[in-house]
């Protein structure tokens, strides 16, 4: 195998040789490349030999002497990769720069090879002062390539580094001077074996300078105004290697290398450090507009992060490669990625990358990179937070983990709200702004493979198995592939392969992974069914939504907590791709995914202060948490599990996410997704009981906020003049509703929950595809714009009619058994007070309902509308089905329910219900579906009979126009009779509905975005300003050292 | 001897700073810079100073037997030589870097470049 020290000879060699290449600009490229590639090969057969054939690590020595006489290199699997990493990084660069480089000439070309050089040298190193060599040599070539840019003001942030290089120099040089002087030796591992002893006083100081000025190189918060100015300006292929290679490779691997010298003592620096910069960078991005600064803030957050798990290294054992290489490597990559993808872009507003709408592949590689860096499944970032919290969370470092989750979540809301840009804002078609060439196409396509590839490296690597071999995930993520066919066609094998798969699984599923599986896979098929009404190709539909699926299917039969929690971030994302996908979601789509981000971190944290370290975590354990933190667990992940259920306080996010999606979307996040946090909440409750935690009973709590989101969400549902928002409110109820059952904690509560389950799936789906089709026909989602329309669309009015009735709860159908099982269950359990609150509820949502009715189909039928046509076949279809499920759920709801019963009856002493024959007895009595249908049936006859006779003789009225007082008023709408309907409620119930939570949350997030506003003022673009900084940062840090 | 070098080393490391951090001419700076790095130079040198020795060259005065306790240490020098040289070419490339600035807006005071910021 060829030595390593050849990596740094071709790069120095091939930079000296380009010099006698003058006038000869094609070929000085083609050395270059070759030099970048022949390093890229030596290092990787290294890589492939420390990491295939285990070989052991192995040390250069120079000089034909022993260190410390001599610099020595050493080379490991960390080295090898890590070098690889920058060198693959060069040789991207110096692709994507291709014609800059043709430009310029020969002189950068050298530049850009020293850099790569010096990098790998700084990795290699073992000696502290040949890492203050390379580190200013990469210094002089930063300077140099900063100009590659042709922005001006580039050449202001190439000065201001020059002025914190001259500074962090002199640190480190006075640091290397006083380290060798109390050690005699300049030696790494030297000064490592005599650490603790020797480093006292003047050589801890010394050692302090060291660690300081290579930690500026890694650009922490605050001491990187400078950097912040270099990732705005520069060429982003340089920022893209500034990023990636040099603060997030080779600088932390120097940190890495140097906290050897120091020890544990110094541990704690470093996370506060990275910390620092890994919360306040995020925060301080959220009100950046350029995209390349945001980018540089989120780099300075990422390699933050790094430093914390540099930092925590004492506690994370043999899994620190593992779970450092996971976020570097994720960081580098998407970091990366996302430069040269912006470079693809002449306007730098962040809103300007919806230019990038219409190119499918760049869009799914800009996913796939901000998926990467937000740590999401299944990329690297994902297994290795996952074992980060788990050991931080045994070792009781909760601060830590706390703070990490934060500041993950403050990136993951400007990085898919940057989303949100690409797909939903305007393009200016007039201006071009996106250029596509090739050479810089293939660059970000072939990296957006790269993170596939270590997607799929580290889940083989993963203890916990390799998520991309789960059957459903490959299902979705083939229909990435699928993509250019007709979205018919999609649509077809989207349904086959869901069936089948539910057809060969369900076998294996117990009677509640059966009822919840029957609505993940065969539900949302026969929503599938409405999306034939859509031609075209509909791209991205599918991915997205049967990456829901997916991740719902696979949530049902997660064994372990890591697979539980992989799941339920596998539904998430599918879930806002959905979302966003409608008109004008979204603002409310980036409210859906936070929140549900948040909610997933509250689960994540909940599980690892669960485990302890147990890894893998079975979710029955759960059963076995001990007393003091049991209760914690049980609020973290009820609380997470009710974000989904939009429990009243956590709800904001639901009313626009579910009215705004697209006419086949909204059941489908509203029939099926928010069954898995109830799906949720049952694992939970099944496994933990009932806890307390300072003496309240949390499931008491529980129950009143189902009380209360029944409550408040039916009392809103009733003030909507938007049919759609109105569904929407209605499911904040019902899943009020569910959530109550579940916590009555006895088995009546939970049958009635699983009815509601099933209920609500049914008829939720149902109304919302017939307003849908409404909407889609009459153009407008406003009640009080409809009316009349039962003669022009019966079939939607049948559905509408079967619906509401189902909801209520009234006889026949099967609303009414859920609410039999459920007054049979609140007899069984002594709260009165939620109970009370419950029952109102009832005939409030009786409220709402009836405007559907009413507004809609009944009363005049508008000017505009009289062309109109009964709703598209295909969303009729699932209607008409629904209808016949719900009669048949009506009048045999033992079929599903007694299986259910059964299973349940283990868990609550035999509380069950009788299942005899057609009849259903509880203690307090019985309820005989098929009677009750039998008698509903006979008085609906004999009535309808009655009205058709009395009516034979009646006269059909036309329509004339009313005009107000012989005006048109300004807002015609005050005049219609529907409008405002229940005006007299409002006014008694009104103080209810005022959106004190919306407030709530706006204000937090106001609230931060001052602080970020405010706070990013601190870098003030002056030079001097960002010295003096880095010296006070330095020395508050020795302070607060020297304090604790 | 070595404390005075020392003391002289640091001070002059300070002074630098403080100028380089208060001046907001560029070139001042870049002086400032270059003083607080002679400072750097002088401290590495003293710190390899040992009273009482000679130069670490070995020739006809100082044999090599007898190297071990009769010179000072020789590699903070080896140091200071790299260091100058790199001293050198990050001063010239700062210089460079003024000239362009000056360039492009006519003047030389830090505190107008800084369009680039929060």
């Amino acid at each position: 195998m060829v030595n390593a020290i050849f990596i740094l000879v071709i790069g120095l060699g091939a930079a000296f040789l380009l010099g006698f290449l003058r006038d000869k600009r094609k070929l000085a490229y083609v050395v270059t490349l070759a030099a970048l590639v022949s390093m890229a090969w030596i290092a990787a057969r290294w890589l492939l030999f420390f990491a295939v054939d285990g070989g052991a690590r192995t040390e250069i020595f120079t000089a034909g002497t022993l260190p410390p006489f001599a610099i020595n290199l050493h080379l490991g699997i960390a080295e090898a990769a890590l070098m690889l990493l920058v060198i693959l990084c060069g040789l991207f660069s110096a692709i994507y720069m291709q014609n800059t480089l043709m430009r310029l000439g020969r002189r950068m070309m050298s530049v850009l090879l020293v850099f790569v050089m010096s990098l790998c040298g700084i990795i290699l190193t073992r000696d502290v002062f040949n890492l203050f060599v390379f580190f200013e040599l990469a210094v002089i070539a930063t300077a140099g390539l900063i100009l590659l840019c042709e922005d001006k003001r580039t050449f202001a942030a190439g000065f201001k580094y020059l002025i914190i290089s001259q500074i962090v120099s002199i640190l480190l040089l006075v640091g290397i001077i006083f380290a060798y002087h109390a050690s005699g030796s300049l030696n790494i591992d030297d000064m490592a074996a005599m650490s603790s002893g020797t480093l006292k006083g003047v050589g801890s100081l010394a050692f302090f300078l060291m660690l300081m000025a290579i930690m500026t190189e890694a650009k922490p918060f605050p001491a990187n105004g400078w950097a912040l100015d270099i990732y705005e300006s520069a060429h982003p292929a340089f920022s893209a290697l500034f990023s990636a290679a040099m603060a997030g490779a080779a600088a932390v691997y120097a940190i890495d290398k140097l906290l050897l010298i120091g020890a544990s003592q110094w541990l704690p620096v470093v996370t506060a450090i990275g910390l620092l910069s890994f919360v306040a960078a995020n925060l301080l991005a959220l009100v950046q507009t350029n995209d390349r600064r945001t980018l540089g803030y989120s780099s300075v957050g990422q390699v933050g992060l790094i430093l914390v798990v540099i930092g925590q290294r004492d506690i994370l054992g043999e899994h620190y490669l593992y779970i450092v290489g996971g976020i570097l490597l994720s960081h580098a990559v998407a970091k990366a990625g996302l430069y040269w993808l912006s470079g693809l872009l002449s306007q730098r507003k962040l809103t300007d990358w919806s230019a990038l709408r219409g190119h499918p592949l760049l869009i799914f590689a800009f996913v796939s990179f901000v998926a990467m860096l937000t740590g999401l499944p299944p990329f690297p970032s994902f297994y290795a937070k996952w074992d980060l919290v788990m050991l931080l969370a045994a070792e009781n470092r909760l601060w830590i983990l706390a703070l990490i989750l934060i500041a993950t979540l403050l990136e993951a809301g400007y990085l898919f709200r940057w989303f949100g840009y690409i797909i939903k804002r305007e393009k200016e078609t007039d201006k071009q702004i996106l250029s596509l060439a090739s050479h810089k196409l293939a660059v970000v396509l072939s990296t957006a493979v790269i993170s596939w590839g270590l997607a799929y490296l580290w889940g083989e690597l993963s203890a916990h198995g390799n998520l991309l071999y789960a059957l459903p995930l490959l299902f979705a993520l083939s229909f990435l592939l699928l993509d250019q066919l007709p979205a018919r066609i999609k649509n077809s094998l989207s349904i086959a392969g869901m069936v089948a798969y539910f057809m060969v699984s369900y076998p294996t599923y117990d009677p509640l992974q059966l009822i919840f599986g029957a609505i993940f896979l065969l539900g949302s098929s026969v929503i599938l069914l409405a999306s034939y009404h859509v031609s075209g190709r509909r791209v991205g539909f599918y991915p997205s939504a049967l990456l829901m699926f997916a991740g719902l299917t696979l949530l049902i039969v997660a064994k372990d907590a890591f697979h539980f929690f992989a799941a339920w971030e596998f539904l998430t994302i599918g879930s806002y791709f959905l979302i966003l996908r409608g008109k004008h979601s979204e603002p409310h789509a980036l409210s859906y995914v936070i929140f549900s981000l948040g909610g997933a971190f509250l689960i994540l944290a909940g599980f690892a202060l669960a485990a302890q370290g147990i890894s893998p975590f079975p979710l029955e354990s759960l059963a076995q948490v001990a007393k003091p933190i049991a209760p914690w667990v049980f609020l973290l992940l009820a609380i997470g599990f009710m974000t989904k259920t939009a429990v009243i306080g956590l709800h904001i996010w639901l009313p626009g996410a579910h009215a705004e999606a697209e006419t086949d979307v909204s059941p489908m996040v509203s029939g099926i997704l928010l069954k898995a946090g109830l799906f949720g909440l049952m694992v939970l409750l099944m496994n933990m009981g009932k806890q307390s935690l300072y003496g309240v009973e949390l499931t008491y709590v529980m129950l009143w906020m189902g009380a209360l989101s029944a409550f408040l969400g039916n009392l809103m549902a009733v003030f909507q003049e938007d049919a759609k928002r109105l569904l929407a409110y209605s499911s904040i109820g019902q899943m009020g509703y569910a959530l109550f059952g579940l916590a009555l904690m006895n088995q009546l509560g939970w049958l009635m929950a699983l009815m509601f389950v099933i209920n609500h799936y049914i008829y939720k789906s149902m109304l919302f595809l017939s307003i849908g089709g409404i909407a889609k026909r009459t153009g407008t989602r406003d009640m009080y714009k409809m009316g009349g329309l039962i003669a022009l669309m019966p079939l939607s009015f049948i559905a509408v009619l079967i619906g509401i009735i189902a909801v209520s709860g009234v006889p026949p159908l099967s609303g009414f058994g859920g609410r039999w099982i459920f007054y049979n269950a609140i007899l069984e359990s002594e709260y009165r007070l939620p109970m009370m609150l419950i029952f109102i509820s009832g005939p409030i949502a009786f409220l709402y309902l009836f405007r559907l009715i009413h507004t809609i189909f009944l009363g005049q039928l508008k000017d505009e509308h009289r062309q109109i046509k009964e709703a598209p076949f295909w969303i009729l279809l699932p209607q008409m089905i629904y209808v016949v499920a719900l009669m048949i759920f009506a009048v045999v709801p033992g079929l599903a329910m007694r299986h259910v019963d059964a299973y349940l009856s283990p868990f609550f002493e035999g509380q069950g219900l009788n299942w005899e024959g057609f009849t259903i007895t509880s203690h307090y009595g019985y309820w005989s579906p098929v009677s009750i249908m039998i008698v509903v049936a006979v008085i609906f006859a004999t009535l309808f009979a009655w009205l058709l006779f009395v009516n034979r003789k009646a006269q059909k009225v036309k329509q004339f126009n009313i005009v107000y007082s012989a005006e048109r008023p300004f807002r015609p709408e005050t005049t219609h009779f529907a409008w405002n309907f229940f005006a007299p409620y409002r006014k008694a119930l009104g103080f209810l509905m005022q959106p004190y939570v919306t407030r709530f949350w706006e204000t937090m997030m106001d609230l931060l975005h001052s602080i970020a506003d405010l706070s990013r003022r601190f870098y003030t673009g002056n030079g001097q300003t960002y010295g003096i900084q880095l010296l006070a940062f330095v020395v508050i840090v020795y302070l607060f050292k020297m304090e604790f | 001897m070595v404390y005075v070098a020392m003391v002289t080393g640091f001070i002059l490391i300070l002074m630098g700073l403080y100028g380089a951090l208060t001046n907001s001419n560029i070139l001042r700076m870049i002086v400032a810079f270059s003083v607080a790095n002679t400072g750097v130079n002088i401290v590495l040198v003293a710190v390899g100073y040992i009273d009482g020795r000679t130069a670490p060259i070995l020739d006809a005065a100082v044999p090599v037997a007898e190297a071990a306790v009769r010179i000072i240490d020789p590699v903070p020098q080896a140091l200071v030589l790299t260091a100058i040289v790199i001293g050198l070419g990050v001063t010239t490339l700062m210089l460079a870097y003024a000239y362009k600035l000056y360039e492009i807006k006519g003047t030389l005071d830090i505190a107008q470049f800084s369009e680039l910021k929060w």
